[in-house]
């Protein structure tokens, strides 16, 4: 069978080009992890308020379960979350499977151990000494091998496609091939090859390119896929996107260094990265204002449909982060802000207030598609989890920044240390109370996703997944099907 | 869907922007990156410069030999197609799975 033959056929049938067990697989434990991540950083919030239960004991040192908390999100709940939409999206828009959906199932299974082997490793006291890499550095070359086996899978299809691209496919492009290299430059240089603050100048690199080259392209390659499908509108401009994408191809790679500012690293090089910086803020302004050239006229999406709204809601938050950065990262802001709680509320807001919140909804697209249902078991804990996320990361990010301000003022007029702290608690308790409304909001949604899924297996729910959209809001008050 | 010419004021602004954007980014950063190469001459500085200018270029490098791939093959040639195409093949395989879920359905009941 010739390949023109062998690629119409697979097109004829949807059942072959989509794996949809492994969509869901991939989803389920995203949604597993954010739990456990979450009630890990609540639980790690409350040695802040003085009601830490389990102090004095080493495996459940708060230092520990804060590694808990930021690897869960990054490696547990974001990455899962995106090797499951990339497998519903990349074979749709290649019009090709991924190179072997066994293959798939192997990186699954061997992601979920390396993330269990993590979180042992951790609790266990072998964390590396690296931000955002303290996996311990036994789990370094398998996770490397899986990024690796990642880019091979996905980039297959991407690769037979013929003729111009769409923007999406040049972001995940992007992904797969800076991702292995940028594990492999945070992991391994500063552990074997250099030392001293030139270990500290490439731990700064890799903390932002895991955002910025891994996590963005992503995000932004997710968004120019979902956004125009759900809506039923091409977006604004696919050159101004093609314009975005090459922008941050050739301004981000520099940016990480500004983690550093103030630090013995040699101020040519924090110049360096806040030059960057700057630059890629201004490519960002592209990417929104090509997404919300694309909602224009289309605006009744944000009230009638939920994932749209998660994932507006994320481009205003995504806005208002990248502004901050642009800010954030000149040395008259760091005089201020650094080392306080304004640097963890501009963290929490990037990675889930956008997208934490992007993957919300394009969950809440896929699960009731890949689970064959027409309706949500409670269509109206959606709404409550939307309500809740949303309103509590507000809190949080408000309280947070309050907090850096307040912290960095003390400091800077050479207050007592304890006078910081004793201003701190009441941001602190706000902290930990956002967050609870936060982890509700998500306990919500899972139970949901439960109850659909269990529902779906007895046929009460089944349905074919494309007759009407799930995530709008006039099926919110319908009687849901219990 | 059939594909539309984009308005003459969209292209305008989307050149405007691209230039007015990129240009004030690209000479800012490019600037930036011509003193750290001329700091690797330097004694102190040489040792802290290499690794980030050699990750960057390194990467730097590999895109701008997929920016030129992209040129060779065409990639620019018709800028706006992709989107409309996208949402054809979207629709077509929504089409296709609808008939896959009424034969499924057809089939169970």
């Amino acid at each position: 069978m010739n390949d023109k033959i062998r690629n119409s056929a697979m097109a004829a049938d949807p059942r072959t080009l989509v794996d949809e067990k492994i969509v869901l697989a991939f989803l389920s434990a995203s949604l597993a992890y954010v739990l456990i991540a979450m009630l890990a950083g609540l639980l790690y919030s409350l040695q802040f308020i003085d009601m830490y239960p389990f102090a004095g004991i080493e495996f459940w040192s708060p230092g520990r379960w804060r590694f808990v908390h930021t690897q869960g999100v990054a490696y547990g709940f974001i990455a899962n979350a995106f090797l499951g939409a990339l497998h519903w999206a990349v074979p749709r828009l290649t019009r090709h499977p991924v190179l072997d959906r066994r293959l798939s199932w192997f990186i699954f299974f061997a992601w979920q151990a390396i993330l269990v082997a993590t979180v042992v490793g951790v609790l266990f006291g072998e964390a590396q000494a690296l931000e955002w890499g303290e996996t311990p550095v036994w789990i370094d070359p398998v996770a490397q091998l899986g990024l690796i086996l990642v880019a091979i899978n996905f980039l297959t299809p991407i690769l037979k496609t013929k003729g111009p691209m769409y923007v999406s496919l040049w972001y995940f492009i992007a992904a797969f091939i800076w991702t292995p290299l940028v594990y492999a430059m945070g992991n391994f240089l500063p552990e074997y090859v250099i030392g001293g603050s030139a270990a500290g100048a490439i731990g700064g690199l890799f903390i932002h390119d895991l955002v910025g080259l891994f996590v963005t392209p992503l995000g932004w390659g997710l968004m120019y896929y979902f956004v125009p499908i759900i809506l039923k509108k091409p977006i604004w401009s696919h050159g101004l996107s093609l314009v975005g994408f090459w922008g941050l191809a050739f301004f981000y790679p520099l940016n990480g260094i500004h983690h550093f500012l103030y630090s013995p690293i040699p101020m040519f090089l924090q110049y360096g990265a806040i030059i960057a910086t700057i630059a890629v803020e201004l490519v960002v302004t592209t990417v929104i204002i090509n997404f919300f050239g694309t909602i224009y006229g289309r605006g009744d999406a944000l009230r009638s449909n939920l994932s749209i709204r998660w994932f507006y809601i994320g481009m205003v938050f995504y806005f208002t982060t990248c502004l901050q950065c642009a800010f954030q990262t000149t040395l008259t802001f760091q005089r201020i802000i650094h080392f306080t709680d304004w640097v963890v509320g501009h963290a929490h807001l990037v990675m889930f207030g956008v997208f934490g919140f992007w993957i919300m909804g394009l969950m809440l697209y896929l699960l009731p598609r890949v689970m064959h249902v027409d309706e949500w078991y409670r269509p109206r804990w959606n709404h409550w989890h939307f309500w809740l996320t949303g309103i509590g990361m507000l809190i949080m990010f408000f309280d947070l920044t309050s907090a850096g301000l307040v912290q960095g003022f003390l400091w800077k007029a050479l207050a007592p240390w304890s006078d910081s702290i004793t201003a701190s608690k009441p941001f602190w308790l706000i902290r930990t109370i956002s967050g609870t409304a936060i982890i509700i909001g998500q306990m919500l949604f899972i139970a949901n996703v439960f109850m659909t899924w269990r529902l779906s297996k007895s046929g009460a729910l089944q349905s074919t997944p494309t007759q009407h959209d799930p995530t709008h809001e006039d099926d919110a008050g319908a009687p849901a099907l219990a | 869907m059939t594909p539309r010419i984009e308005s003459r004021g969209k292209r305008i602004t989307i050149l405007v922007m691209a230039i007015g954007i990129l240009i004030p980014g690209g000479y800012g950063f490019i600037e930036k990156l011509i003193q750290f190469v001329r700091t690797l001459n330097t004694e102190t500085g040489a040792g802290f410069t290499i690794i980030p200018i050699s990750n960057y270029f390194l990467i730097a490098a590999g895109m701008a030999c997929m920016l030129a791939w992209a040129i060779a093959n065409g990639m620019f040639h018709d800028i706006e197609k992709p989107k409309y195409t996208m949402l054809e093949s979207e629709a077509e395989l929504d089409a296709l799975n609808h008939g896959v879920g009424d034969e499924r359905n057809h089939s169970n009941g």
